[in-house]
């Protein structure tokens, strides 16, 4: 079996267990865990966008809540005040995390490393104090609450988010949705230049490629992803709250897109699930199950920087090399990345 | 000018050299090893537990301030041993090492302190009239009592052996090493003394703020704008930048309420990242 083989299986059968989540979870008596799977999904696309921006363009913000936040505020404020659809408010949340990236963005990219994850912090802790302070408009620490509009509404037919089924569905289509158009854009030539800014941003621009732009058009980018995480987040608690624009939620991201590897292209979706999964079961009996989050990430760090995901790989790349020739190829076309962040694409292109 | 005023001035001087020692913590750290550490905040929150645990426990405030920094030296040695240096060759990610860290200081203190938030008496009790104020005696004395420690540190930095090396090796490690400088030990070291003098400032705190297990969170940015706006590893600058904030904040905070002063200097400190990123007093000594 050849590695490319392997992934695809191993990729459909991931998607079969997710669209199974609402039959499966409940006939084993735990529906509360449905639920929690789709919290996993909302908050996946959180650290997606510290993915994009830490794995593939060689940025660490530690300010993607403010763009979780506006999309929070774009589906609950629009909601609230022009009583629109379910489409439309997604469609202002996201659009209001987007054009906030890239006003801060035009600001932030032009710094790295230190100064743009301190920019990042900085950007994300005014909105934070500011939200916090307007409590006419956004309600301060106790949030907006409102009703979410049905999604679809066709005649006699309408399907709303009351149902815990159908919004697994919503959530889940849209979050699918997300991480494919993430793939598209890694995979397209702006994602060959995303990885060539990150690789060295010196010689990209040398071969011609505007290195602001490339980076602005990641952040702007990410900014979507997160709006895209609150605008649901809010869908989900019926809420927004200006708490979830601290830099904490960041952090948690951050760690989240850490642990699940945070070059590979499904890793924030690994590393979301298994750190809720495990709040979930730890949090029950154990008070301070925070402390073995902060064990876990820091051990990540030092032994497995590469994350899940890439552990993942390197079990796939060994078990196919079992199989035969392709696989000493898949080998020999991956291990030149190094310790490099996991090329997943490149390297499966490389194989078909 | 009105006393409520001037006194929320001298509140901002007294908080501004309290916290122009503990960015001072922050700014070696990061000059000397280029880490961000995430974990500062709390470090000062663990000064603020520790000084409350060991002035209650022993009764002595003063024995409080003698320990506190000596556990802080050794606490920052084994954290620089066991955390920082695996992982310090990637530099940005130990932001997140740091900010893991940070979670289980935090966690581990409301595990064993509590989650509840308490207050210390202040060790020097009484008022004396300043400018026709009556002021706490306790903060006159933290504020004496922190500008020492600051000219002691510069002393010590300037004119000792082992300040000479840290400042050689924070100009470059390469040569140091080559001219028999210890440059492993010397960066534990300066990590150590980091850390302490958050712990320091956080003993310093106690009396003056709440103490549990949160306090780190909100100093941290504070710490953080002091560094920036000062210069990343200018060390003067940072504490100029600390006393200067604190003041203004202040003053501000006597005209409008405390987060808008909070957004505006966030706004001068972007400003400032974005137009002068080696900080306001560039120019100066480096």
């Amino acid at each position: 079996m050849t590695l490319a083989r392997a992934r695809l299986i191993c990729l459909a059968v991931f998607v079969l267990a997710l669209l199974a989540v609402p039959y499966v979870l409940p006939a084993f008596g735990a529906t509360f865990w449905v639920n929690i799977v789709a919290e996993i999904l909302i908050w996946s696309l959180l650290a997606a966008s510290v993915n994009l921006l830490l794995g593939f363009t060689g940025l660490l913000s530690f300010g993607q809540a403010l763009y979780f936040g506006f999309g929070m505020y774009g589906v609950a404020l629009s909601i609230n005040n022009w009583d629109v659809g379910f489409l439309p408010a997604l469609v202002i949340g996201i659009a209001a995390a987007s054009a906030m990236a890239f006003v801060t963005g035009i600001f932030a990219v032009r710094l790295t490393w230190h100064y743009f994850a301190i920019i990042t912090v900085v950007f994300s802790l005014i909105f934070y104090f500011a939200a916090m302070s307007t409590k006419w408009l956004t309600g301060g620490d106790d949030g907006l609450s409102f009703s979410p509009p049905p999604v679809i509404e066709i005649g006699d037919f309408s399907l709303t988010l009351a149902d815990t089924t159908a919004q697994y569905y919503v959530i889940l289509v849209i979050v699918a949705v997300a991480f494919a158009l993430k793939a598209l854009v890694v995979n397209s030539p702006l994602g060959l230049n995303f990885k060539a800014v990150r690789e060295n941003d010196r010689r990209a621009a040398l071969i011609g490629i505007n290195v602001f732009r490339t980076r602005l058009a990641a952040f702007v980018i990410a900014g979507a992803l997160a709006g895209t995480s609150g605008a649901l987040f809010a869908f989900f608690g019926r809420y927004a709250s200006a708490s979830y624009m601290f830099y904490h939620v960041s952090g948690e991201a951050i760690v989240w897109a850490v642990v699940g590897g945070s070059g590979a292209l499904l890793g924030p979706l690994f590393g979301t699930g298994a750190l809720i999964v495990f709040r979930e079961l730890a949090s029950n009996f154990w008070e301070n199950y925070l402390l073995a989050v902060g064990a876990i990430t820091i051990l990540v760090v030092m032994f497995a920087p590469r994350g899940i995901a890439g552990a993942w790989n390197d079990m796939l790349l060994a078990l196919t090399a079992r199989g035969g020739r392709s696989a000493t190829t898949a080998i020999a076309t991956a291990e030149p990345a190094g310790d490099a962040p996991d090329h997943a694409p490149t390297r499966s292109n490389a194989d078909g | 000018m009105n006393e409520f005023v001037l006194a929320l001035a001298i509140n901002g001087l007294v908080w501004g050299l309290i916290i122009a020692l503990i960015a001072l913590g922050l700014s070696i750290i990061f000059g000397l090893l280029d880490v961000i550490n995430m974990a500062h905040g709390d470090f000062f929150m663990l000064g603020t537990v520790g000084g409350l645990v060991i002035a209650v426990s022993t009764g002595s405030f003063w024995l409080a301030l003698l320990i506190v920094p000596l556990i802080g030296l050794l606490l920052g040695a084994a954290i620089e041993w066991l955390v920082i240096r695996p992982t310090v060759r990637q530099a940005s990610l130990t932001i997140v090492t740091t900010f893991g860290l940070s979670m289980i200081i935090q966690e581990m203190v409301r595990a064993t302190y509590g989650p509840q938030p308490r207050r210390m008496s202040a060790p020097i009790e009484g008022t004396i009239p300043l400018f026709g104020i009556d002021y706490d005696l306790y903060r006159i004395a933290a504020a004496i009592f922190s500008a020492l420690c600051l000219a002691a540190f510069f002393l010590f930095l300037n004119r000792t052996k082992i300040g000479t090396w840290i400042r050689a090796v924070r100009h470059d490690p390469e040569t140091a090493t080559a001219l028999g400088i210890p440059v492993t030990q010397i960066t534990a070291f300066t990590f150590a003394l980091g850390t302490a003098m958050a712990l320091l400032g956080g003993v310093i705190a106690a009396p003056i703020t709440t103490v549990e297990f949160r306090t780190g969170i909100d100093v941290l940015p504070f710490c953080f704008m002091a560094v920036i706006i000062g210069g990343l590893g200018n060390l003067q600058g940072t504490v100029a930048a600390a006393i200067m904030l604190a003041v203004l904040e202040g003053l501000v905070t006597s005209f409008v309420d405390p987060t808008t002063a909070r957004i505006a200097s966030l706004a001068f400190m972007s400003a400032v990242l974005l137009l002068r990123p080696h900080g306001l007093f560039s120019g100066a000594t480096r």
